[in-house]
């Protein structure tokens, strides 16, 4: 059995792909009733969900130039970025269609669900549109099903012409929770379709209405020949697809010129970003397979450019012409398929510069050959080239965080928090009080730890360490340790010096986003809601509590907020994520606590309750 | 830090996404109209959200040609404060200089009621703003984006400001240059030069004649019209091959000068878009600029050097369609490392690739252009780090602050400093301070190279330490300050002995975002006093009181206690809203001691009369 290997140790069967295929075209010409259509070959081991296509421009743009809009956090909630906690954009036409048509669709919930407990591989494909809207159903699925049974068959997305579909954040997202390589993505070297999304609206408005008429397989086109609005149609998506390669260029390959933040502001560049794994075809029965989603970005523009200028109105024929020979490509490629004629393309920052590279290497030749049927100048190979360079950049970005330094300044804390004990004072207090050369020394190293987390924070930002960075358990762990022991002095530090005069309480301004961030981590991680693991903000809760209840209208207004912060306490203590130090005698904690007038409507009768139950 | 630099030659690129956008060549169809259509004046229209207001480049410059070397002061002309982010001064540094006859121009289009109310309706209208112009008028372009940037900046408008000049004289001096990058503005100037366009390169040769300038003015104005017309007034020959050697022979002088001795009068300005025929590239370094004006003017001839200003127009549709084409020539020897096949793909561009006399000067041009700095975020980075390793200076002075204010000699952490031993305490607290001094330091030159993030002075993280870091420390640079007695020879420090750091984070706390409610009661005593000069007022306030007593001019003596009021109102609202620290209040503090010599003062005028100040003639007062 034939098998297309698109990464390491992931191969597809060309068989499921070509049916795939053929299935995602068959979806379109169905009666246009059916939402989906379902292939169940009895035996197999998976079925097969193909999606239709939608031919309006009210079905590409909705709304926006763009037409993106903020991803739909209830049926998508991982598809943001954790820290920062911004959420992902798409494209609104493809998400409404997904949530009228699909998501809500209880014969298709019944079937995946049959499927799943079967245990069979799901696989979900279409092609132009419809290639969106299987994207789409494959992330609603990994959400709902995937997430919370580990044991189930991976699925897998297959899509031929499909148009990009989500921004950065979205491709971000998916790669982190490594979710990316079950998306398998087919373009054409020409085909217009997956680079229209690169175009505003405005661009392109005269010749869309035409243009989507030709490419709707449902419509009653005279002939074959291509619409006159072709050359401008091509003309006006690959020039804002220029717009936005050159951008994305200039900052893969570092440039600081100020004008290019400048520019940004002058014209609106496209949102979308791809995502999971290209395969794209040559035309002449070669394939080119890469996965990185900046390199891709890159070759869409580059792969349809012109060799020569006279070429151009043919190119805008093929450019249209193309969206529909995914059939007949797939199959010339799958019947004689060797490692000549599909090239896996990983260390993009190792590829040859040159059309011509004379070498001897016949990996390089093979590559080069593949490279060369893509159309690709030296400019183009300096592009895929940085997108390598940035990814390396990336892990080694990693790589340069001090863990050593981070690891001798936590050692220290936790030391200083049992000395404190030893001496009769939570470490919070010891530290508030700031008296001894040891208080000193652990804000000394409090400042430490907190460059090394800063420069964290700031690289993320920036999305500057590998996506995977935030899903990663090593880093949720150490994170939620450093929260748990430095955050306490944070807040001591905070009252210390009336910081809540300055500006305000701490958990609404003064909380740095070391632990903002490493909260959220942790929530994500554990699929909690957002706020719940506020633990290391306990003594900012009980500080501003002291502030509330010690003001005139003294503790009758917020009784509740006691009690709940009572509470939360022993729940804290109790599942040991707040240490105990908080109860000593001379706590702030406790001599505030003891001071409250009505012990007897706290869940907890007397200062026994917490030792008793946390014992 | 180190030097890794980027492993990319970003130029081309660059040019590339400029010319993939609609400003170039929206800004040319209007530059266009307006040389033909409004000739000495300028015109407004509106493309989308963007607004573009576009000068004629047919201008008259008063009776003074373009080519006079008369350079003003920017600081002397600027009568209506158009420019006053322009003004400041570094030590050191020559004033900002602008051509007088281009800055005359501006202003009187400036004051015009038609500019004014244009200009107002473009602005209620338009997010972002593109000023162009080509020739004189790109000059003129570049003084109004100057205008609206430094008005902008006053107002804290966040309107983008673009500038795109298509064949512009240089308008100023390498001071202007500088304070431009100094105030974040690089990134708002582009200015289009064509190969061998002479009109650009015009200004580094101050000798050229008056009469062959004057008709070549005429001829270009001329041709703008019309491209018939132009013969009317063609120029000799020998005149062009005059002016071609001329400002060739210059241009190499500066050139060749590079960085050490800024030679020439004018300077570039923002960053400069080269076009040919083959493509283009984008460069922002100034020394580089001046050096590929040269080396491109090398390949022209005295026909191309003035044909080449009126080009813009071809220029700018071949380089916007060139994003079609893989541009696959030169088939053979591309470099094998990907920086030098950037290079390669630049020259290309430049249409200069097999000319080995130029290319390979151009080659070192454009590496000395590429930042040897790290790339700016990665900067950013890096000083977090470094922030980090002196953060336990600042404790130690924290600490040093706390021990003060609590020691029984109650005169606060500003007293003790200023009034130290030789003690070691002091000493460790005194080189504390400079180092974190030059560690700020350092973040200032490295933002006025360009070296950080764009919007690194927006950043919380930044903004918030570098307040915290003023807060605590500036009162001890004050008390150093008058404790070696610099207020003797520089005056005093509020005038003349603040540093330009504390400045800058005067702006960046001001433009940081606020929210509504940031306005609530301070229950306590701040733990730092939230005016950082609060004692700088005090030591003057002190030199008034001294004064009071031995002033017996009467005009004088009204000054003095009009300024003690003042100064009494300020720091009595500052203690009542409670944001001084508690080592102001303690009881031997230079403002406790203030305000009791004052009441004192005040009581024995009382005593002695019930009128002031008719009794107040210096003999009263003991």
């Amino acid at each position: 059995m034939a098998s297309l290997k698109v990464g390491e140790n992931k191969e597809i069967n060309t068989d499921l792909i070509q049916k795939a295929c053929s299935l995602a075209v068959k979806a379109h010409s169905k009666s246009s009733q059916k939402s989906y259509i379902l292939e169940k070959t009895g035996g197999s081991s998976y079925v097969i969900f193909s999606f239709p296509g939608y031919w309006s421009e009210n079905d590409w743009y909705d709304g926006e130039p763009f037409g993106e809009t903020k991803i739909n956090l209830d049926l998508f909630p991982s598809l943001r970025s954790i820290g920062i906690d911004e959420h992902a954009k798409v494209n609104k036409a493809f998400q409404q269609r997904f949530v009228d048509k699909i998501s809500r669709n209880q014969d298709f919930i019944k079937e995946v669900e049959k499927a799943k407990n079967e245990r069979k591989q799901i696989v979900f494909t279409g092609h132009s549109t419809g290639g969106s809207i299987a994207i789409l159903a494959t992330i609603w699925f990994l959400e709902k099903y995937w997430r919370s049974d580990a044991s189930a068959t991976s699925p897998l997305c297959l899509t031929f012409g499909c148009p990009l579909t989500g921004n950065h954040i979205f491709s971000h997202a998916l790669r982190r929770e490594k979710w990316a390589p079950y998306f398998i993505h087919f373009v054409m070297r020409y085909d217009i379709v997956p680079r229209i999304l690169l175009a505003p609206i405005s661009s392109i408005k005269q010749e869309f209405q035409p243009i989507l008429q030709f490419l709707n397989p449902k419509s009653s086109r005279a002939s074959t020949n291509t619409p006159p609005e072709a050359l401008n149609f091509y003309m006006n998506v690959m020039k804002n697809a220029s717009s936005v390669a050159s951008h994305a260029a200039c900052k893969l390959m570092g440039n600081t010129n100020l004008l290019l933040e400048t520019m940004a502001n002058f014209t609106a560049l496209s949102p979308y970003k791809p995502f999971g794994t290209f395969v794209f075809c040559t035309g002449n029965r070669k394939l080119v397979i890469l996965s990185n989603p900046d390199a891709v970005l890159q070759l869409l523009f580059y792969s349809s450019q012109l060799d020569n200028e006279a070429e151009c109105p043919d190119v805008a024929q093929r450019s249209l012409q193309q969206h529909f020979s995914y059939g007949n490509e797939l199959k010339d490629c799958f019947t004689k398929l060797d490692a000549d004629h599909a090239v896996l393309l990983e260390s993009l920052e190792k590829l040859p510069l040159s059309a011509d590279s004379t070498t001897t290497s016949s990996d390089i030749t093979t590559i080069n050959a593949a490279l060369k049927d893509l159309g690709l100048s030296t400019r183009a190979r300096l592009c895929l080239c940085a997108a390598g360079e940035l990814e390396k950049r990336k892990i080694g970005n990693k790589n340069s965080i001090d863990l050593k330094k981070a690891d001798t300044a936590m050692k220290y804390l936790q030391e200083y928090q049992l000395s404190c004990k030893h001496q009769g004072l939570g470490c919070y207090d010891a530290f508030k009080i700031h008296k001894s050369d040891k208080d000193f020394e652990a804000n000394v190293n409090r400042l430490e730890l907190a460059g090394i987390w800063d420069e964290i924070i700031e690289m993320l930002k920036n999305y500057d360490l590998p996506d995977a960075f935030e899903g990663e358990k090593e880093w949720i762990d150490l994170g939620t340790k450093y929260r748990h022991l430095v955050e306490p002095l944070d807040i001591a530090n905070y009252y210390r010096h009336l910081k809540n005069n300055d500006t305000e309480g701490y958990t609404k301004k003064g909380r740095p986003k070391r632990y903002r961030f490493t909260q959220r981590w942790l929530e994500h991680a554990q699929r909690l809601p957002a706020g719940s693991c506020g633990e290391s903000c306990f003594w900012a809760d009980v500080e501003e509590l002291r502030i509330k209840t010690s003001s005139k209208e003294g503790y009758a207004p917020f009784k509740d907020e006691v009690l709940q912060l009572e509470e939360q306490a022993m729940k804290w203590i109790n599942d040991g994520v707040l240490d105990k130090d908080v109860l000593m005698e001379n706590s702030t904690f406790m001599v505030w606590w003891k001071k409250q007038p009505d012990p007897l409507a706290s869940c907890i009768n007397d200062i026994e309750g917490f030792t008793i139950t946390s014992a | 830090m180190g030097t890794e630099a980027s492993s990319f030659e970003t130029s081309e690129m660059l040019a590339t996404f400029l010319a993939s956008t609609p400003l170039l060549s929206e800004s040319w169809r209007l530059c266009n109209i307006s040389n033909t259509s409004t000739p000495r004046g300028f015109l407004v229209e509106q493309i989308g959200d963007v607004g573009y207001i576009a000068f004629s480049g047919n201008q008259t410059v008063g009776n003074s040609e373009p080519s006079c070397r008369n350079l003003v002061p920017l600081m002397e002309s600027d009568g209506n404060a158009l420019f006053i982010p322009l003004h400041r001064l570094n030590e050191g540094e020559e004033p900002v200089m602008v051509h007088a006859g281009l800055l005359q121009l501006f202003l009187s289009m400036h004051i015009s009621a038609s500019f004014q109310n244009q200009m107002l309706a473009l602005m209620e209208k338009s997010r972002p703003i593109v000023i162009t112009g080509h020739s004189l008028g790109g000059t003129v372009a570049t003084l109004c984006t100057l205008w609206l940037l430094s008005y902008f900046q006053s107002v804290s408008s966040p309107v983008q400001v673009l500038c795109i000049t298509f064949g512009s004289p240089m308008l100023g001096n390498e001071s202007l240059s500088k304070a431009v990058l100094r105030e974040r503005w690089g990134g708002n100037f582009c200015n289009v030069v064509s190969k061998h366009d002479i009109m650009p390169r015009m200004l580094f040769a101050p000798q050229a004649s008056f009469t062959q300038l004057h008709f070549l003015l005429q001829y270009w104005h001329l041709s703008m019209n019309c491209p018939r017309f132009g013969m009317l007034a063609q120029l000799h020959d020998e005149d062009k091959a005059d002016l071609f050697r001329l400002v060739l022979c210059h241009l190499e002088v500066i050139a060749q000068a590079g960085e050490e001795v800024a030679k020439s009068l004018f300077w570039p300005l923002g960053s400069y878009l080269f076009c040919s025929e083959e493509g283009a590239i984008c460069v922002d370094n100034a020394v580089s600029v001046i050096k590929m004006m040269h080396l491109l003017l090398m390949t022209g001839s005295p026909y191309s050097c003035v044909e080449d200003h009126l080009k813009y127009g071809d220029y700018v549709e071949k380089v916007s369609l060139q994003y079609l084409n893989q541009g696959s020539f030169m088939q053979a020897d591309i470099p094998e490392s990907s920086y030098e096949s950037g290079v390669a793909i630049s020259l290309q561009s430049l249409g200069i690739y097999s000319q080995e006399t130029v290319a390979k000067p151009v080659k070192d041009c454009l590496k000395t252009a590429r930042r040897m700095g790290l790339r700016p975020n990665l900067n950013a980075a890096k000083l977090a780090v470094s922030l980090a390793k002196i953060n336990p200076y600042r404790a130690q002075i924290e600490w040093y602050k706390a021990s003060c204010d609590e020691s029984d000699d109650h005169m606060g952490y500003y007293d003790c400093f200023k009034l130290r031993d030789n003690s070691k305490k002091g000493a460790k607290v005194n080189l504390n301070r400079h180092k974190l001094a030059s560690f700020w330091n350092n973040v200032i030159k490295m933002l006025d190279n360009n070296e950080l993030p764009y919007d690194f002075n927006r950043r919380a993280k930044w903004v918030n330490t570098s307040q915290f870091y003023k807060l605590l420390v500036e009162p001890l640079d004050i008390a150093e300050y008058y404790r070696t007695g610099m207020h003797h020879v520089k005056g005093h420090y509020l005038k003349q002995g603040r540093e330009r750091r504390y400045e800058i984070f005067d702006r960046w706390w001001r433009e940081r975002k606020v929210s509504v409610d940031e306005n609530n009661k301070r229950s306590k005593l701040a733990s730092l006093t939230q005016d950082s000069c609060f004692w700088a007022r005090v030591e003057e306030a002190r030199e008034w009181l001294d004064n009071i007593r031995s002033e017996s001019d009467p005009r004088n003596l009204a000054l003095l206690w009009e300024n003690i009021d003042a100064f009494e109102k300020y720091a009595r609202k500052l203690v009542d809203n409670k944001e001084v620290s508690r080592d102001v209040l303690l009881k031997n503090s230079s403002y406790n001691l203030w305000v009791e010599e004052w009441s004192k003062l005040k009581s024995q005028l009382k005593k002695c009369s019930l009128q002031f100040p008719d009794y107040v003639n210096g003999k009263v007062v003991p």
